[in-house]
């Protein structure tokens, strides 16, 4: 390849020339990277928000007590050598398995990087007294404080507060309430699994559009719940909301090797969500490929068609002393272009469409009027789109170049 | 401008010869072709079709390889040089007119002739532009030059091209038939223009043609048949 104001201004020239074929090539190369750029953004935000729902409600990641199997005697290595065991026959208690060193743990979990959120979490179920009637509910305990941070209540609030709950208050879901016929303020009665009576009063309602938190959940100070479920000091389980919640996963295992806890994913409670997702992202990425496919094959043809017509002219060039690789950086630099012009065209109008589509809103929880389309123009979608744009030019018009490099001018004089 | 056809020797052949190979059969065309063209001179290479003479100008144009024989250019052995070397030779010393002027059809008239001078570069270009618009000048295109190939006469065409092969200052201009494809009248013009070219800049040209009125005009004649050299014979001018 010769960068040279010889190859760069013949190039420029043939573009310029066939001006009709060059608008017809840059233009396939236009919506090659329009539909990358947009297909990949609308699809992408979709993903991002049906998960978001999906983990809208729930931890990314949640570490419950680890699951204790006992190692029969005869298993332990034994003989001359061997280190000597030293125990105890102990009885495990059945019922509601918790963390009772939860809190040494945290300053651990809080200084992770991908970690940006720990909530310790006190729940199990409960009955919901009010006056003769009776409901089966989830109580749960938590820092508000810091389970707003996993699931926001706060902000989905249609009445009262959540995060300055205190000991006698629940937050419950408008479902419930609507159900039970629930006002603000009113007094109701929660009953634990052991017996354990509370008297709460609603201290807010919300609405966040999930059927599961709406419905049967009560909200109560972490200490409420401890009480209620007869915990103690110890939780239930540690919620842990992640940087990147399609890592949730990878950061799972490494926190079950680390620590003494079984650590749950989102993904691994939620797999057909996941499974789905990566279905559709096949699927878009074989319709990408075979676009940007075909625009390589645009391009690559406009330029066959160009080398074989401009025969005599190359012969005459290479006669002139225009070396083989020259005449080869001519075509490749046109490949170059009418996919730098295709991306100078494509992406700008790709993000006038996105920008549009992000102005799309309909009514959604509550009645307030939200973004259709979860919108994120990411840069390192247009920069990778406008590299692969570039490359397939750059590829699709190696070949043609080749061919045009190999001319023999001699053939060309001799009129053959 | 001098014409100095007793000057030292432009190009040098000793002892070339030619055989093509195809499917196993060989084809000789040259066979052992001698000669030297001095500088300034004006040599017209004469022969029946199928002669040689072609071939003998694509070997002198370093279009082509010899099968046995040397090649000088300029005091320069040729044969040992690779394609890059070959290139940047024809580049730097030589110039071409071929039967048709295979004028490059995005460029205008002034660009095509400075066509040689974009492949050496911007710089050079630059230095030789005013030459070339008062060559195009001289050549009676002086009010063409904005003008693309497809708006010429042939010989309008042809006009161009010789003044191209000039652009890059050549030690050596090879024109192949260059007045072939023309009528008498066009074909005529093109010849007195080299002619006056080639003594008003002391170029000197190697010409292979099949009209013997144009040859009998040449300083030299290298008459070939068969593909070997029958006369050499210098023309009595009048």
């Amino acid at each position: 390849m010769k960068l040279s104001f010889f190859t760069l201004s013949v190039a420029l020239r043939h573009l310029r020339y066939g001006v009709g074929q060059s608008l017809l090539t840059i233009g396939v190369v236009a919506i090659s990277v329009l539909l990358i750029v947009y297909l990949r953004t609308t699809i992408g935000g979709t993903q991002r928000s049906i998960v978001g729902n999906v983990t809208g409600s729930i931890p990314h990641i949640v570490l419950e007590p680890a699951e204790r199997t006992p190692v029969g005697a005869w298993r332990l290595p034994a003989g001359p050598g061997a280190p000597l065991y030293v125990g105890e026959t102990v009885n495990l208690p059945r019922g509601i398995d918790s963390i009772d060193d939860w809190r040494q743990w945290l300053p651990a979990l809080e200084a992770d990087p991908e970690i940006t959120v720990v909530s310790p979490v006190a729940t199990g179920n409960a009955f919901l007294f009010r006056g003769a009637r009776r409901e089966s509910v989830r109580a749960t305990g938590v820092l508000a404080e810091r389970h707003d941070r996993i699931v926001s209540v706060e902000e989905n609030l249609l009445e009262g507060n959540f995060l300055q709950m205190v000991t006698g208050d629940v937050v419950i879901g408008t479902r419930l309430a609507r159900d039970f016929g629930i006002r603000m303020r009113d007094k109701l009665r929660l009953i634990g699994p052991g017996g354990q009576a509370l008297s709460v009063t609603v201290a807010g309602i919300y609405e966040t559009g999930s059927g599961q938190l709406d419905d049967g959940q009560v909200f109560l100070t972490l200490r409420d719940a401890q009480s209620l479920l007869e915990l103690g000091s110890a939780i239930s389980s540690i919620g842990v909301r992640i940087r990147d919640f399609y890592q949730a996963e990878v950061t799972a295992r490494a926190l079950a090797v680390s620590m003494p806890f079984r650590a749950r994913s989102w993904i691994e409670d939620n797999p057909n969500v996941f499974r789905t997702l990566g279905a559709q992202d096949q699927t878009i990425n074989m319709v990408l490929i075979s676009t940007i496919v075909a625009a390589g094959f645009g391009i690559a043809s406009i330029l066959i068609m160009s080398v074989t017509g401009k025969y005599r002219e190359i012969g005459i060039l290479k006669a002139m002393g225009a070396t083989p690789v020259e005449i080869q950086s001519i075509f490749v630099v046109e490949g170059f272009l009418l996919a730098l012009l295709g991306c100078a065209v494509g992406i700008p109008a790709g993000i006038g469409m996105l920008e549009m589509l992000s102005n799309v809103r309909a009514p959604g929880p509550g009645g307030r009027l939200t973004p259709v389309f979860n919108i994120q123009i990411d840069p390192w979608l247009l920069a990778g789109a406008a590299g692969v744009a570039i490359t397939v030019g750059v590829v699709a018009a190696f070949f043609p170049a080749r061919r045009a490099g190999g001319i023999d001018p001699m053939q060309v004089i001799r009129g053959s | 401008m001098q014409r100095t056809g007793n000057g030292p020797p432009v190009i040098e052949l000793a002892g070339v010869s030619k055989t093509y190979v195809s499917a196993g059969v060989e084809t000789p065309v040259l066979f052992d072709v001698s000669f030297r063209v001095n500088c300034g001179e004006f040599v017209a290479i004469v022969g029946g079709s199928g002669s040689g003479k072609t071939t003998l100008l694509n070997i002198m144009g370093l279009l082509d390889r010899p099968s046995a024989g040397k090649v000088h250019i300029a005091g320069d052995e040729v044969g040992n040089l690779d394609e890059l070397g070959r290139a940047g030779m024809r580049r730097d010393r030589l110039g071409f007119i071929f039967q048709f002027h295979y004028l490059l059809p995005e460029f205008d008239v002034l660009e095509n002739a400075l066509m040689p001078c974009r492949i050496k570069g911007p710089a050079f270009q630059a230095g030789q532009e005013r030459r070339m618009r008062d060559l195009l000048d001289l050549v009676g295109l002086g009010d063409k030059l904005k003008n693309r190939p497809a708006q010429l006469s042939g010989g309008q065409q042809q006009r161009v091209a010789v003044v191209r092969s000039l652009a890059n200052n050549p030690a050596l201009v090879l024109a192949d038939e260059p007045t072939g494809n023309l009528d008498t009248r066009s074909g005529r013009v093109v010849f007195d223009l080299m002619r006056t070219l080639a003594r008003e800049s002391g170029t000197t040209f190697v010409m292979v043609t099949h009209d013997d009125d144009f040859a009998l005009e040449a300083d030299r004649v290298i008459r070939i048949r068969d593909g070997r050299i029958e006369d050499s014979a210098r023309t009595i001018q009048p």
